[in-house]
């Protein structure tokens, strides 16, 4: 009950200072920084991706320019066709077109393709991903053409789809980012909460009150560590206001509330030890650093777990995983009670 | 400032921050740092993928897409007849039709392409196998590409930004040559890697061409910035220490200024950043260019701490704050970067200096002006606020953040033209903002990017006029009469206009030949007389500041109001000078 009490006094004073609201925003301005860069790096490498398709001109030159030209223009391209080189360089420095090609078929059935991109222009990565379908295209009816000189057969491709190029990123870097914001900035609050009480003295205050240091603790790690998946289950729900669908939210909310834990008890673990803010704070960031890294070295790190169970592709070992994290979480927690309890259990 | 004093603060610092820290602690923080330096290696040859397993294909076990799948770690390989989201058998390749169904299909179809480059490279005949060799150059054109491709070419100026790394780099594109291409034999490929992805001439086969790729700069800012975080993170603990139980007490009646005790406390910090920037140039090859250029923002991230920590009332709220720096700052330098070697815009961001320095080519004075005079500014005037309420009266009394925010702003108020000054002198933050926007902004067609624009510049630029002369009324620095406030705006709009001319740094990079950034800083420019072009903006800028300062005398309420009516008139002169001379 007095945990009870402690947990809404800390909570109190996150909402006083509003601090928890600067919090939601930076995570919102995080993720909204990385879906702009992401939204603008692939605007600028595939044209379909954005409204009404950039057309690009190609000049096409040299003694196999027929074959470069037809698949060329099948990929979508607009081809320009040269008599020289001269002609056909002059009018990519007028800007009339986009690029040059200059393909020559070698003694052994090769084509040898000398292409020009401009340079340092914002279509010049446009351009140059266009060029690379198209003679990925010329590659592949070529080597259909030279069948009986290859042992093995390249594999038929799969047909080609419109898909959402920002779904893999949505579910395997937007998703656990947001996820796993919320649980270290509680650790990184656990921490200073504590080492504060200890610098200004008031933790020997509150030991005079009816409260063992396990209460302490415990009150200010409920509160933190329950903030931690109110804050994600919000993003989850704007999420799928915004049409990601995510699956197993309860699933993923448990997991964050496990990575809470575990980190929450590490920060109060060293906040106790250490005392001070500075050595606390810096040795947290560096250990919380240092377990993501450790953890992604698993066969299904955090980050992928919180993908797999979102996009609805767990497997066995996904909830084996998961069911682990909760263990530890339980380890964790305990362990800071007896640490905070003086060692006696 | 007594640089003897400085320097005996410094060194306190410094001898007292090792001698905090216990044996125990130290034991601690070697044994982290030394895993963490293992951890880093294992990653990097793990290369562990956040993706692996997320979609499922349904594949037979003797099925040759089974190579395929088992080759990229996002495809996960389930029984043909179990739930999937592609279902490969010997004639079809069916799908679900859905997002994820699409998704798994493109990867697929990606996986595919590389596998058929896998099985190829086994093959005797490599004519026949690999039988399109590409070797790709990158050439200047004359004409403008920098605009919106509908209505391409206004100037006739190429991407001033870059510059340089000429097709002459060509040259490294065939050092390795080794058995031609022409012979039959395997194809060499050069360049690829980080050269490709960079935007240097490469040659090889069509799917190993690379497009330049803004990549690198995400690297960097990572390189560059995340040491940056620990430095501020230590450096606001040690601040706000001072600032708990009136330990800086002792220090402030020394007879040392606080401009000393500032700079004494921060040098230890600015030097240690920049020697981590130093080693990570170093390690990066970066030149010494590059820690010049990263300095100022350096000394940003510590001014906005110092700050922050000034504001703060307890290690919780100093923990937002460092956050909330370190995440603005690091947007502004790398959002403009990602455009680097693609766009002039990436000249606003000390990164492009980073990457400019890298690739070898050259960096103008133009560039590293732009790039560094705005957050170096910015830190200076930050510093000065600051150090303005390290005093005894604000550092150990407990406010909320606005109100410190407030105290902060009046201090420096001695008298009422010092309000034009402090305008002024917030012109670096105004500059700030503005190209950032820009830079946010500039990927949007003109439609939208110029409206939001003129809106958003119209905001940045009001506050700026009027927020410490809100602060001087709410602090009583100035009496609230209609007259004083209208000599206090009037002193605002005059030092706005006055140091707005600032904001002709742009101009020396070619900046407003972009649609929106010359709605940014130059919409007078269009064509107007000089006389109107001196007149018409002072007379705006004097207007808008008197208003708020009108709304400010009265209360926060009306100052609120106030200032919307200010941006309201600004945008209808900004929109009136667009429409009418564009």
């Amino acid at each position: 009950m007095r945990r009870l009490v402690l947990a809404r006094r800390t909570l109190g004073s996150l909402r006083s200072e509003k601090t928890i609201v600067l919090a939601l925003v930076i995570q919102l301005f995080i993720a909204g920084f990385s879906s702009f860069l992401v939204v603008g790096l692939v605007s600028l490498y595939d044209p379909g991706s954005t409204e009404g398709a950039i057309e690009v001109d190609v000049g096409v030159t040299g003694n196999a320019s027929g074959d470069v030209a037809a698949t060329v223009a099948d990929d979508g391209l607009r081809v320009v066709p040269f008599q020289s080189q001269s002609a056909a360089s002059a009018a990519f420095q007028r800007g009339d077109v986009d690029a040059l090609l200059h393909a020559t078929t070698q003694p052994g059935g090769r084509i040898l393709v000398e292409a020009t991109a401009p340079e340092g222009s914002f279509r010049t990565t446009l351009v140059v991903s266009e060029l690379k379908s198209a003679l990925s295209a010329l590659e592949r009816e070529q080597r259909a053409r030279f069948a009986q000189r290859l042992d093995r057969q390249p594999l038929d491709l799969p047909p080609e789809e419109r898909s959402n190029p920002y779904f893999s990123f949505t579910y395997t870097v937007l998703l656990p980012l947001l996820a796993f914001l919320p649980a270290f900035i509680s650790g990184s609050v656990m921490a200073d909460s504590l080492a504060e009480e200890a610098e200004r003295g008031t933790l020997e205050l509150l030991r005079v009150a009816p409260l063992s240091l396990r209460d302490v603790v415990d009150g200010k790690a409920i509160a933190l560590v329950g903030l931690a998946p109110a804050q994600v289950a919000l993003w989850l729900a704007l999420l799928s206001y915004n049409g990601t669908a995510v699956a197993n939210p309860l699933a993923v909310l448990a997991l964050v509330t496990g990575v809470a834990a575990v980190l929450v008890a590490g920060g109060a673990a060293l906040a106790l030890r250490i005392g001070a803010r500075r050595e606390a704070q810096l040795l947290y960031s560096f250990v919380a650093l240092g377990a993501f890294g450790a953890a992604s070295l698993l066969p299904q790190s955090p980050q992928n777990l919180v993908a797999r169970l979102a996009v609805d592709s767990a497997t066995t070992l996904t909830w084996v995983m998961l069911a682990v994290t909760l263990a530890a979480a339980a380890v964790a927690y305990a362990g800071l009670r007896w640490f905070a309890g003086g060692g006696d259990a | 400032m007594k640089a003897r004093n400085v320097a005996r603060i410094a060194r306190w610092e410094t001898t007292r921050s090792a001698g905090d820290v216990d044996r125990e602690t130290a034991v601690a923080f070697v044994v982290v740092l030394l895993a963490l330096a293992a951890i880093v290696p294992a990653l990097v040859t793990m290369g562990p993928t956040p993706g692996e397993g997320i979609y499922r294909v349904g594949v037979e076990d003797g099925s040759q897409y089974a190579g395929v799948v088992a080759s990229d770690p996002q495809l996960a390989a389930v029984d043909p007849a179990a739930d999937a989201d592609v279902v490969v058998t010997d004639t079809t390749i069916t799908y679900e039709d859905t997002q994820k169904g699409r998704a798994a299909l493109s990867t697929l179809r990606s996986a595919t392409v590389s596998y058929n480059d896998f099985l190829m490279r086994q093959e005797p005949d490599q004519a026949a196998a690999f039988p399109v060799v590409v070797s790709l150059t990158y050439l200047p054109q004359t004409i403008s590409v920098t605009g919106q491709p509908a209505d391409g070419g206004q100037q006739p100026d190429d991407g001033t930004g870059s510059g340089g790394g000429d097709a002459g780099t060509g040259g490294d594109g065939q050092q390795t040559g080794g058995d031609g291409a022409a012979t039959g034999g395997d194809v060499p490929t050069t360049g690829g890697g980080l050269s490709g992805l960079l935007g240097q001439a490469q040659s090889g086969t069509p799917s190993s061409i690379s497009p330049p790729f803004p990549l690198q700069s995400l690297v960097f800012a990572f390189a560059f910035l995340l040491p940056l975080n620990v430095v501020i993170q230590a450096y606001g603990s040690s601040v706000l220490a001072e600032r708990i139980n009136r330990r800086g007490e002792p220090m402030l009646v020394a007879p040392v200024s606080r401009g000393d005790i500032v700079a004494g406390k921060t040098l230890p910090y600015f030097l240690g950043a920049l020697a981590l920037i130093s080693v990570i140039a170093l390690a990066t090859g970066a030149g010494a260019l590059s820690v010049l250029a990263i300095a100022p923002l350096a000394a940003l991230f510590l001014a906005a701490t110092f700050f922050g920590a000034m504001l703060a009332r307890s290690y919780k709220e100093l923990t937002f704050v460092t956050v909330t720096v370190s995440v603005a700052l690091t947007a502004y330098a790398f959002v403009p970067a990602v455009f680097a070697e693609v766009h002039p815009i990436a000249a606003i961001s000390p990164l492009t200096v980073v990457v400019d320095s890298i690739t070898g080519d050259g960096v103008s004075a133009g560039q590293m002006v732009l790039s560094t005079a705005p957050p170096g500014l910015a830190a200076f005037v930050l510093f000065g606020l600051g150090t303005g309420v390290y005093r005894e009266e604000d550092m150990f009394t407990q406010l909320p953040i606005p109100s410190k925010l407030l105290d902060a702003l009046a201090a420096p108020l001695t008298s009422r033209w010092k309000a034009g000054l402090w305008t002024a002198l917030f012109l670096p933050f105004v500059l700030v903002a503005e190209l950032f926007a820009v830079a946010v902004l500039f990927v949007a067609p003109v439609s939208i990017s110029v409206p939001v624009l003129l809106g958003a510049v119209a905001v940045i630029e009001e506050v700026a006029k009027s927020v410490h002369v809100l602060a001087g009324f709410e602090r009583g620095k100035f009496d609230r009469s209609v007259r004083s406030a209208l000599v206090v705006g009037a002193a605002s709009g005059v030092g706005f206009f006055l140091a707005e001319k600032l904001l002709l740094v742009t101009q020396l990079v070619g900046l407003p030949d972009l649609d929106v950034a010359q709605a940014a800083f130059s919409p007078a420019a269009l064509g107007v007389s000089p006389g109107v072009l001196l007149v018409a903006p002072l007379a705006l800028h004097v207007v808008t500041a008197a208003i708020s300062a009108l709304g400010a005398a009265r209360s926060r309420l009306a100052y609120l109001g106030a200032l919307l009516v200010a941006v309201l008139v600004h945008v209808a002169y900004n929109l009136a000078v667009v429409v009418a001379f564009a």
